[in-house]
């Protein structure tokens, strides 16, 4: 095995992250660009500076859907009605304080970012409580601009000494100022650039910040895969509303610096054109990056700046329509994307492939260490499941007919059928996963049927789905600590805990690879773990030994059989030799129904359960 | 008249099939089975194109197809998914008729002879497939790939969610088909219903061919029975 | 109660209301037969328009320049979806993305090859008189056209072998390949129609709305979220939010202003949007 550092496989470096040409840490390039721009900042033509200041603004904007679009997935088309309001909002105020403040865009400024992100709060409150689909989600922002953008042009009204003049828009706004004082004088346009590359900067360093925070890390878990997410407890909503609010609060700054900087505003900034600009920043700048949206803003602006008229006019807009072909098509990452491509074919990386099912042969699953971590905590007393009749319905079919079952900790219990039984449908219902259409849950006397999903799981259910879901592009360690992050005190306790679980998985040596990459029985092993992690008290598993070699499948039975003293454990499973080995009570489901339950052994011995199995019945002719 | 030879094939890197080798003459009824996660369903993703393909392939009348669904439907090979399928906002007429039009087949002829198959169709057959139940929706989907005018049938699982009484129907419907030179390969976990039904048996297990005989043999022999597929 | 100025009112509204679906239709159909948001939609409409009116100045009659704007502009159609939409299936956004790009190149064509100004045509055929005021029969006409074209389309998706494979590849694309249904050539064909519809609509409104490079936009806008508000039944469903959401803002313009009519139409969209997060017709049992 060669060891330069461009080509160590990154297999062999536990723990590390893949070896970049330079050594550099990740929070440096910011603050050295801004500081290398700012000293160049006095050389430029103040026409020039004016100009560049108002791209850097629309970066600010790109920037905030950058936010919610490339870091939560949610395509917003109403980041410029926020960024009106914003806009609209903090010169009002600012026009009302010029006499007493000589400095009005000091509280104007904040005070548009609040009214940004309460307006999208408002929005996302909607979009996100409401349940909303992506497409559903993204038109109602789109609507959102529409209507400002129609009111707006009719509405002529004054506030104190502020005039909104309906399409005229409102002028004389006060703009940046170089000092505290009455008299202090207006900033020269080199100035001006300055003070908005500082805040730029500021505000980008503030998102990079957010970003790596643990909220940030639980919002790209949901990016990634929302019902993941949900499926570990969290309330995705509140996230998603959160991020809005903040990307609606830099837009609503960016919307009182533009209105400032230009001493105007008008409901042009509220129309359908420049509301479908914002995403071409962020795309040309590539979707996955911050950085990236001021990338995007500065080309379109120095594309229409070369090409003469405003972005929304003249032969600009025939460019921009086929560069925005061009990049949706073939460029999806956009030009950071691209960038990053190169240069890391240029170090020679090589990007991890599949994991050979060889290299984690040696790995062997410690299910005592698994079950010592599901049992870590304070005892948790005793706990009852209730699932009373219930009842699902699929237009004319019913998986799930009247199916009354009890769960508790002692024995692990197992849901064994012919296929088309309602196992799986059955268990998706007493997990929360279906919505019932008839019957009740109780968890320890609570009812918690009409609950949503995530908080059943914080009531302490535990569910592993039928396929292994994992976040395929996070690294597997990754994935153990966002599981772990729910009931963990803080991120660094998360961090210890993702790390014993790595070590009794004996997954150490792909910590750092992405999940997708493991084999099935790796990520179901994953996917079991991220429950556990979470010490829940009841466990729903959906046929969780698929994909799993012998022993593994061994050691899987040997593990909930050990944790179904102390937790309740549900097992749905096709495999006879497993469901013998989890040594557990065992019910047997038919046509949606109870058909049976005992022992494994008794059900063996019994005619009417060979009967379904074998399908000995009368209703077939002799051949 | 249908030879699949050394089929491997998974889902995108995922594995599921290893080196399947099975045929079907004409006229002949022959089952697939095995437990759950054996691979029945998987051979039959394979043998229409629907699975990533590693190696191996699919002979009509010793043509080669090549892997891709239209292709295999267009070569004579009808499907009748696992669970059906049914287009639910289409009529049970209409459903048909989109099977029979994509061949260039008169789209009443196919209605009239999937309705004299399943007469239990006919009061249902202008209402939304979406509100049948679980027996009906199953003649409606082997209907449906009837009216390809198909070489062989492929039937997976098809008395899954169906009453114990409309199985019976099913049974004598599927009789009649190989009279008119129609091939099936039907997958079952209903041991009754399929070795009533077919001439021979393949038995799958972990994605292959663990022992491949005649229904009569297979009947016989109940502890073989048991073992391969009881609890 | 001014019952001459409410029997105004309404036939505006009516009118209105028909104009929007003449223009949203097509639509529909491309959205609900392949989940795609064709952001181009009324550069389409204007593409038609100036297809009509430039028949119409070399002496060609005005209902053959009709034909002749949806033939024209149904083929192109069929190009861009082969060209670039059939590229992107799957990605909803990603193809709204690229539409809006292939709709700000249509409009800058238009403008460079048009300019900005453009000579209307006449409104044909006369007037009669209506409530003590007159309105311009044409507007009746289409009325009729309106209705006409719905029933049409109708007709086709549930009446034809084309109709019936659509509906079937957009409910369940994999078991339609496996019946040896060829998805791709069907998308083809459903936004030709779409875009078909949409140069038609150009053409039988350029009496009412003269060519400009901008002339479809408008109409886009809310014929696109009348389309997302109706939900999965097609033409029932587009049919009942345009004549609703359309007759009731134009109602409200008549009495208010525009801008009021305008309002009202995009808040009960919100308003929708927010009660039927899957479309107004997700639960019905209608065919189409």
């Amino acid at each position: 095995m060669s060891s330069s550092p461009s080509s160590t496989p990154v297999a062999s470096a536990p723990g590390r992250a893949p070896a970049a040409i330079l050594r550099l840490p990740r929070w440096l390039p910011a603050p050295a660009a801004t500081c290398a721009l700012l000293l160049a900042v006095p050389w430029i033509e103040p026409y020039l500076a004016n100009t560049i200041a108002s791209w850097l603004i629309a970066g600010l904007l790109g920037l905030s859907l950058a936010l919610v679009w490339g870091q939560m997935g949610f395509l917003s088309l109403g980041q410029t009605a926020l960024y009106g309001l914003g806009g609209y909002a903090g010169s009002v105020l600012a026009i009302n304080l010029a006499p007493g403040l000589g400095n009005p865009l000091l509280l104007a400024a904040p005070f548009g970012a609040l009214v940004g992100a309460l307006a999208a709060a408002g929005i996302g409150w909607v979009v996100f409580y409401g349940r909303l689909g992506q497409l559903q989600g993204t038109i109602l922002t789109y609507t959102c601009t529409l209507i400002l953008w129609t009111a707006s042009v009719s509405l002529n009204a004054g506030i104190g000494r502020a005039r909104v003049g309906g399409d005229n828009g409102m002028s004389d706004i006060p703009g940046f100022v170089a000092g505290l004082g009455l008299d202090a004088p207006p900033m020269t346009p080199n100035q001006t650039l300055a003070c908005v590359l500082v805040v730029c900067a500021l505000v980008y360093l503030g998102c990079r910040w957010l970003m790596a925070s643990s909220f940030g890390r639980v919002v790209q878990g949901i990016r990634h895969s929302a019902e993941k997410t949900e499926l570990l407890g969290y309330d995705t909503r509140r996230f998603q509303l959160v991020l809005f609010a903040v990307s609606g609060a830099i837009a609503g700054l960016a919307g009182t610096l533009y209105a400032a900087w230009g001493a105007y505003i008008s409901p042009s900034i509220f129309s359908a054109q420049e509301a479908l600009l914002v995403p071409i920043y962020v795309l040309a700048g590539g979707i996955g990056s911050l950085a990236g949206a001021f990338l995007g803003a500065v080309l379109v602006g120095a594309l229409s700046f070369w090409l003469g008229g405003g972005a929304a006019g003249g032969q600009a807009t025939l460019i921009l329509g086929l560069c925005l072909i061009a990049l949706v098509l073939f460029a999806p990452r956009g030009l950071a994307g691209m960038a990053g491509s190169i240069a890391r074919g240029l170090a020679r990386q090589r990007m991890p492939s599949a994991v050979n099912a060889s290299a984690l042969q040696h790995a062997s699953v410690n299910a005592e260490g698994l079950a010592r971590i599901a049992s870590a905590g304070p005892p948790r007393g005793r706990v009852a499941f209730d699932a009373t009749a219930l009842i699902k319905r699929f237009g004319g079919i019913v998986p799930v007919n009247a199916v009354s079952r009890s769960f508790a900790e002692g024995r692990a219990a197992a849901l064994i059928g012919p296929n088309g039984a309602g196992k799986s449908s059955f268990l998706r219902c007493c997990s929360g996963q279906y919505r019932l259409d008839g019957g009740t849950i109780t968890i320890d006397g609570r009812d918690v049927t009409r609950w949503p999903l995530f908080r059943r799981v914080q009531a302490g259910a535990g569910i592993k789905t039928q396929a292994p879901l994992v976040y395929a592009e996070l690294s597997v360690h990754e994935n153990l600590w966002i599981a772990a992050h729910r009931v963990a005190r803080d991120a660094r306790q998360a961090a210890v805990a993702a790390d014993e679980a790595l070590a009794a998985m004996g997954l150490q040596a792909v910590a750092r690879l992405p999940a997708g990459s493991l084999p099935h029985g790796g990520r179901q092993w994953l996917d079991i773990a991220m429950v556990l992690i979470q010490r829940p008290r009841i466990v729903f598993l959906d046929e969780p030994a698929a994909g799993m070699s012998g022993e593994e499948r061994r050691a899987l039975a040997r593990l909930l059989a050990t944790l179904g003293s102390t937790l309740a454990v549900v097992v749905v499973e096709h495999d006879m030799e497993f469901v013998k080995q989890l040594g557990g009570h065992v019910s047997v489901l038919h046509q949606g129904q109870l058909f049976a339950e005992g022992s494994i052994d008794a059900l063996r011995a019994d005619e009417r359960v060979l009967d379904i199995y074998l399908g000995r019945n009368a209703h077939v002719q002799a051949h | 008249m249908f030879k699949l030879t050394e089929a491997s094939g998974g889902y995108g890197a995922l594995p599921a099939l290893d080196g399947v080798s099975l045929r079907v003459g004409r006229g002949e009824i022959v089952a697939l089975l095995g437990r759950n996660g054996s691979g029945k369903t998987t051979t039959f993703k394979y043998i229409m194109g629907l699975l990533t393909r590693y190696g191996g392939e699919v002979r009509v009348d010793g043509q080669a197809i090549a892997h891709a669904p239209e292709a295999r439907a267009r070569a004579g090979i009808g499907y009748v998914p696992q669970g059906r399928h049914v287009f639910a906002r289409l009529s049970v007429a209409e459903n048909i008729a989109a099977a029979a039009i994509a061949h260039g087949h008169d789209p009443r002829h196919a209605i009239d002879a999937g309705l004299a198959l399943f007469p239990a169709l006919v009061p249902r057959v202008r209402a939304l497939a979406g509100q049948l139940s679980g027996g009906q929706q199953q003649m409606l989907a082997i209907a449906r790939a009837l009216a390809i005018r198909p070489r062989l049938l492929l039937l997976d699982e098809p008395t899954e969610g169906v009453q114990p009484s409309i199985v019976g129907e099913l049974a004598d419907s599927l009789r009649r088909l190989p009279a008119q030179g129609l091939s099936i390969l039907i997958a079952e976990q209903d041991l009754d219903f399929a070795l009533g039904l077919a001439d021979s048996a393949y038995v799958l297990h972990r994605g292959a061919i663990e022992r491949s005989t005649t229904a009569q043999q297979l009947r016989a022999d109940t502890s073989a029975l048991q073992e391969l597929l009881g609890v | 109660m001014d019952w001459n100025y409410l029997l105004q009112a309404l036939v505006l509204a009516l009118t209105s209301a028909a104009i929007l679906l003449i223009a949203t239709l097509g639509l529909g159909v491309v959205f609900g037969l392949m989940g795609v948001v064709n952001l181009a939609h009324g550069e389409f409409i204007m593409f038609g328009a100036y297809t009509a009116l430039t028949a119409t100045q070399h002496g060609v009659p005005f209902w053959l320049a009709c034909v002749l704007a949806a033939a024209f502009t149904g083929v192109f159609g069929a190009a861009v979806e082969r060209l670039l939409i059939a590229r992107l299936y799957g990605r909803l956004l990603d193809t709204m993305l690229v539409t809006w790009g292939i709709g700000l190149v249509m409009y800058q064509c238009a403008v460079l090859l048009f300019g900005t100004v453009t000579p209307g045509i006449g409104m044909p055929l006369g007037s009669v008189r209506i409530g003590g005021g007159v309105v311009s029969s044409y507007l009746l006409v289409l009325v009729v056209i309106a209705a006409g074209l719905s029933v049409a389309l109708y007709l086709l998706l549930t009446r034809t072998g084309y109709g019936v494979l659509a509906r079937a590849v957009v409910q369940d694309r994999t078991t339609a390949a496996a019946l040896g249904i060829d998805a791709r050539r069907l998308s083809c064909i459903t936004f030709a129609i779409g875009s078909a519809s949409a140069g038609l609509a150009g053409a039988v409104l350029l009496p009412v709305i003269p060519a400009a490079p901008n002339m479809g936009f408008a109409l886009a806008i809310k014929g696109f979220l009348a389309v997302v508000a109706a939900g999965p039944a097609i033409v029932s469903g587009t049919v009942l939010s345009v004549l609703s959401l359309g007759s009731g803002s134009a109602m409200v313009a008549s009495y208010g202003s525009r801008v009021l009519g305008d309002l009202l139409f995009f808040g009960a969209t919100l308003l929708l949007l927010c009660r039927f997060p899957l479309g107004v017709t997700q639960g019905w049992r209608l065919k189409l």
